[in-house]
């Protein structure tokens, strides 16, 4: 969960890793060695697992708004209303 | 205490919501005005008190600390404060993005002091910004930027946290550090965050008011003993937000008097039970 959080954090300081985790996810989860269900969740923009999982929410929800989620995508993803 | 050793002349507590200065407009407009009234009134104490400089207390929204490194309590010893930490930030906030002047000599004696009171915070000489946590109360209280600052961080967005009681007492430290010395004659010490709130949570909207108006009917009792009566679960009852009400704790062991309540408003447009109060000094 570190590397998740890790990558949580650096996406919400850095908009260029932001724009790179939109257009290659896969290139970004590779360089933070995400994988399994996190790796899924997160490429799918699946916030609820990650949060069931123990994601610290400040830093799930930085992330998503840096990634251009907006705050009421954000939480019906949260909630389950959109997977 | 001699004559020019240093006092805490008044102790406040608000909430730091970015809808306070972000979006004040949604608010329903009597809570807006009884919201922005009580800040008005600090401001105008603040001015009357002529402080030397704020001890300002409170979280920090991942802006400067991480899980590599997460300190329970950190200091500020710089003589200037970036904030907001970008200029996003400052648009979302409604904060020009500027540098908040630092009382440098007042936070390395505060850490020091620390220290020596068996304290063990982190030490931050520089590269602190601020996030809502300062920018959003210090709109209201020092448009200008004009006061000193010494910035204590508390962990308040992970857990687990710095107990209640652990709160309190760093607080208490706080007052004794500022009658030993006399670079700052009049401290202010000011604590921002909650009330009831959850952030990044499902529950995110909802407001705890049984919750947040017994918080503040114990601090307007000033027994340290009810203050300190929270256990980790207790809190969580009101939110991850709700775990900021320890920067107010630490502003209460510094003021160690009850505190007024300015003004209380459940606000769901911020997503925020919403306070302001003042220490009877």
């Amino acid at each position: 969960m570190y590397d998740l959080q890790k990558l949580l954090w650096d996406v919400r300081k850095d908009l260029d890793l932001a724009q790179r985790f939109r257009a290659d996810p896969d290139t970004v989860l590779d360089e933070y060695g995400i994988a399994g269900t996190e790796r899924t969740a997160m490429r799918s923009l699946d916030f609820k697992t990650l949060y069931d999982r123990g994601a610290n929410p400040y830093l799930l929800y930085f992330c998503a708004l840096q990634i251009g989620v907006d705050r009421t995508e954000y939480y019906a993803r949260l909630r389950g209303e959109i997977s | 205490m001699g004559q020019d050793m240093g006092q805490i002349v008044g102790a406040f507590t608000a909430s730091h919501s970015p809808g306070i200065t972000g979006f004040p407009e949604r608010a329903e407009p009597a809570q807006r005005a009884a919201v922005e009234g009580a800040f008005a009134d600090v401001r105008n104490r603040i001015t009357e008190l002529r402080p030397d400089a704020i001890i300002a207390v409170s979280v920090e929204h991942f802006t400067n600390f991480f899980l590599g490194n997460l300190p329970a309590f950190a200091i500020g010893t710089a003589g200037s404060y970036l904030g907001p930490v970008t200029a996003e930030m400052g648009a979302f906030l409604g904060v020009d993005q500027h540098d908040y002047p630092g009382h440098a000599a007042l936070g390395a004696h505060l850490y020091r002091h620390a220290l020596e009171s068996e304290f063990d915070p982190a030490l931050v000489e520089g590269g602190l910004a601020f996030d809502e946590n300062f920018c959003v109360p210090l709109k209201h209280l020092d448009p200008d930027s004009t006061i000193p600052l010494v910035p204590v961080i508390v962990n308040g967005v992970n857990p687990p946290w710095p107990t209640a009681k652990r709160c309190y007492d760093f607080g208490r430290m706080i007052r004794s550090a500022v009658e030993a010395q006399t670079a700052a004659q009049r401290v202010v010490v000011l604590g921002t965050g909650g009330l009831s709130h959850w952030v990044g949570m499902p529950e995110s909207g909802t407001i705890n008011e049984d919750f947040d108006r017994d918080f503040l009917d114990r601090l307007a009792s000033g027994d340290p003993r009810r203050l300190t009566d929270y256990t980790q679960d207790q809190i969580d009852v009101a939110g991850n937000g709700a775990h900021e009400i320890r920067t107010w704790l630490v502003a209460a062991g510094a003021a160690g008097v009850a505190f007024d309540t300015l003004v209380y408003e459940p606000v769901p447009a911020w997503l925020t039970g919403t306070a302001v109060t003042a220490a009877r000094l």
